[in-house]
């Protein structure tokens, strides 16, 4: 039979004795995770360094999040870069963990994927063992566990749990050294920098919910127009007491003419004043 | 003493400190480009068959193709011997699969699978670049492209290998609909005929061969419709 | 799942003998304790197991970093009656030609050989697994042998296995064989890198011999054809190898089985105007 056997999900193998042919960790017989096994040499740092500069893996982003009185507003890019290579335009990086729970993805697209899935997964059970949903802070606490557990490893992820519990709205900000902060407002990724721009500009407690989805639509769409490894769609969530929605979804060329009707009149591409 | 090989071998020389000898590495790249288009009831799959090492030509005719049943098959490009162990522990899921569920396994099912599988490698992982393709339950197209270490995706076609820069931009350009992202949402899927479908791979193969050392030889069609699997050979300029 | 003896070896583990290959007892299933010293290895897949506890405390354990006694190219070709495989008999350590009646065409079994290029001492190890796997068969004396096709698999995974242990064996491997009626003709690398087809070179050959088997090669050759075509790449090779010897072995697969002939020297002529002033074409040289 195909057996489940998930905490070794939990934390990394620590015996490699185990199985010293490597046939149950090819997933040969059929049992679906054992560890991850670990390439026998001493150095796993400066393996895991080249390796990744030589199987380049999905990268880069914009993502934010912030709290305001109508609930969190998630907005995200879509843009995955292999190197200098587009990899995709088409990237989900919201992750629907449940229907109260989102997880935003920047750093690995894989390790944020896999892990995030993972605690898709933790929460589906604790709500089974407990009758009632976990919290935000549960959920975030879960998922920084798991980092913890693999730092120093190599994982790539920075990302967001935002959702809604007894308590209220919640944002938390995890990451793979294992850091969690709870906070109200956060950007990640490498146009995060952009974004912030945006957003502290144009953030009040205050707001309506069409004007923080506008905000959180605007800063990624400035980030994207600045960062190079960001790009593609603005998608935008908000989530409420009922859960999440996502309430856009838009082509930056086109917020481009949204946001700019004239692009000649645009200060990247206006004449130089001086020259006339 | 010089502290152990991660990539690359370094032995302690007799004299002076550390010489670099001939070095080895556990990855290799063998070249080769694979494509999958999905069409509202078809899936047009195609992999070159050139297996390459540096600049030598080791063989013509290696498929890259796994074909599980008719409507679920993945397509690999990168290092040949990841790509034929890969191959093989899927093919032995989806045998497992089939004893205890008693049918095929599905192409969304096995997607999943092959993220799963490939992040299972995350700290030493399979130098392949896949493409899982087939019909999906409604029988439409389906096309999942994936990085090395399993991060994964549905889209409406798919190129990955040593010619994905020069295929990808074409198929973009020929086949590019909304993004599946966008509210309110649309049609995101190609809706090619299936002749045009193949003409387009095709043509893809025959631009890349001109340019992309590592792919050429013979290109393997793979044509999946709900009548079952079509195959159809490219001949592609062997210098 | 059943839990996997560690060699492919039932009958030689302990309390397991004859009767249990026939018919498996979960004692012939037990999983066997490793033990870590492969210079002395029992038997089979144990012996390509690495010792964990030398790689994770203190000094590094010495994988084989660098070949150390090899030898070069080995040519395989398909014909219409079954396969040829050739070599040179030479052992060379680092450019010294060490020895010179290294046979480094095995035969497996009566439908399959193989045949190494690279680190030696690897290849008869090799060489040891192999014929454990044959001796069982003899065993069984079920009439039964690996296929070639088996044997190309099986190395195949062992060379891989190997890589990933970060320890590899230093060899390029060439199986020919003949069964069902056809040829067979695979290789495999020292990294798994595996694959099959109608002519193949491993090392130099791949550069200097693989030419020639491309123009002149053709799947319904004679053996006679097939002979002198192999000729022809041996004395390529011969002439543009420093690291090989005159001196060359003839494996031939066919459906009366194998055969591996006595070692034998081509005839050649250094007479060509460029070899005797190898500086002509080249301005600037000495």
């Amino acid at each position: 039979m195909m057996k489940l056997r998930v905490p070794l999900l939990d934390g990394p193998s620590t015996s490699a004795a185990a199985d010293p042919c490597g046939l149950q960790s090819l997933g040969v017989g059929g049992a679906l995770v054992d560890s991850f096994p670990l390439p026998p040499v001493q150095d796993l740092d400066s393996f895991e360094r080249e390796v990744v500069e030589y199987v380049k893996p999905n990268h880069g982003t914009t993502t934010l999040g912030f709290i305001f009185q109508g609930g969190v507003i998630i907005a995200v890019d879509s843009r995955a870069s292999q190197g200098s290579y587009i990899s995709s335009q088409t990237v989900k990086k919201v992750i629907e963990i449940n229907p109260y729970l989102l997880g935003t993805m920047a750093g690995g697209a894989a390790d944020c994927q896999f892990w995030e899935r993972n605690l898709g997964r933790q929460c589906r059970l604790y709500e089974l063992s407990n009758g009632k949903r976990i919290t935000v802070r549960g959920a975030s606490k879960l998922l920084a566990n798991t980092m913890f557990s693999y730092r120093g490893m190599g994982l790539s992820m920075g990302t967001m749990v935002a959702g809604w519990d007894e308590a209220g709205p919640g944002l938390y900000y995890v990451d793979s050294d294992g850091q969690r902060t709870k906070g109200q407002l956060f950007s990640v990724g490498s146009g995060s920098l952009y974004a912030y721009g945006v957003l502290d500009e144009g953030f009040k407690w205050d707001l309506s919910v069409e004007e923080a989805i506008e905000l959180g639509q605007r800063s990624i769409y400035h980030a994207t127009f600045r960062d190079a490894a960001s790009g593609g769609t603005v998608s935008v969530y908000h989530v409420t007491q009922e859960g999440w929605t996502k309430v856009r979804g838009e082509d930056v060329g086109e917020l481009h003419f949204k946001y700019y009707p004239q692009p000649e009149r645009h200060p990247c591409n206006s004449v130089d004043p001086l020259a006339a | 003493m010089a502290a152990s090989l991660p990539m690359r071998a370094t032995v302690p020389a007799a004299g002076s400190g550390v010489k670099q000898h001939a070095s080895w590495s556990p990855y290799d790249d063998n070249g080769g480009t694979v494509v999958a288009v999905a069409g509202d009831d078809y899936c047009v799959v195609a992999a070159s068959t050139r297996m390459s090492t540096g600049y030598s030509i080791l063989t013509r005719n290696k498929s890259k193709i796994l074909t599980f049943n008719p409507k679920c098959l993945i397509a690999s490009a990168g290092m040949q011997a990841d790509m034929e162990t890969l191959h093989k522990v899927l093919h032995s899921r989806h045998v497992t699969y089939q004893f205890n569920h008693r049918r095929p396994m599905g192409c969304q099912a096995m997607a999943q699978l092959l993220s799963n599988t490939l992040y299972h490698k995350r700290f030493f992982p399979y130098y392949t670049f896949n493409l899982c393709a087939g019909l999906d339950e409604q029988g439409r197209g389906a096309v999942y492209t994936y990085d090395a270490i399993g991060s994964y995706e549905r889209v409406g076609y798919g190129c990955q290998g040593s010619g994905k820069e020069l295929i990808q931009p074409v198929l973009d350009n020929q086949l590019k609909a909304a993004s599946p992202l966008v509210l309110p949402a649309q049609q995101w899927l190609s809706s090619l005929p299936l002749e045009q479908a193949v003409d387009l791979v095709k043509g893809a193969f025959v631009s890349a061969g001109e340019r992309d050392i590592y792919t050429g030889d013979d290109v393997e069609i793979l044509i999946l419709t709900k009548d079952g699997i079509r195959t159809d050979k490219l001949e592609l300029k062997r210098d | 799942m059943l839990p996997r003896p560690q060699s492919h070896s039932a009958a030689l583990g302990p309390g397991c003998t004859g009767p249990s290959l026939a018919n498996p007892t979960p004692l012939g299933l037990e999983p066997r304790p490793v033990r870590h010293a492969s210079q002395a290895p029992a038997c089979g897949a144990e012996a390509f197991v690495v010792d964990p506890v030398a790689l994770a405390n203190g000094q590094p354990r010495k994988h084989t970093q660098y070949p150390y006694v090899t030898g070069t190219s080995v040519l395989g070709i398909t014909y219409k009656d079954g396969v040829l495989l050739a070599s040179d008999t030479l052992g060379a350590y680092g450019s010294t030609k060490r020895y010179k009646a290294f046979e480094r065409l095995r035969k497996v079994n009566d439908a399959c050989v193989v045949g190494a290029s690279g680190e030696l001492s690897d290849f008869q190890f090799i060489m040891r697994l192999l014929e454990e796997l044959s001796d069982d068969d003899f065993c069984m004396d079920d009439g039964h042998r690996l296929k070639p096709a088996e044997v190309h698999s099986y190395l195949t995974r062992v060379l891989y296995n190997r890589r990933n242990k970060m320890d590899p064996l230093w060899n390029s491997i060439v199986v020919g064989g003949f069964y069902a009626g056809k040829p067979f003709l695979g290789t495999v690398g020292m990294i798994g890198t595996s694959y099959t087809d109608a002519h193949l070179a491993t090392g130099f050959g791949n550069h200097l011999a693989r030419p020639l088997m491309r123009e002149k090669h053709r799947p319904d050759m004679s053996e006679e054809e097939a002979t002198a075509l192999m000729h022809e790449c041996l004395k390529v090779c011969y002439y543009r190898d420093k690291n090989s010897i005159n001196r060359f072995q003839l494996a031939k697969v066919t459906a009366d089985g194998v055969s591996v002939s006595e070692p034998f020297a081509l005839e050649t002529k250094w007479g060509y105007k460029l070899f005797q002033d190898p500086a002509a074409n080249a301005v600037g040289t000495w």
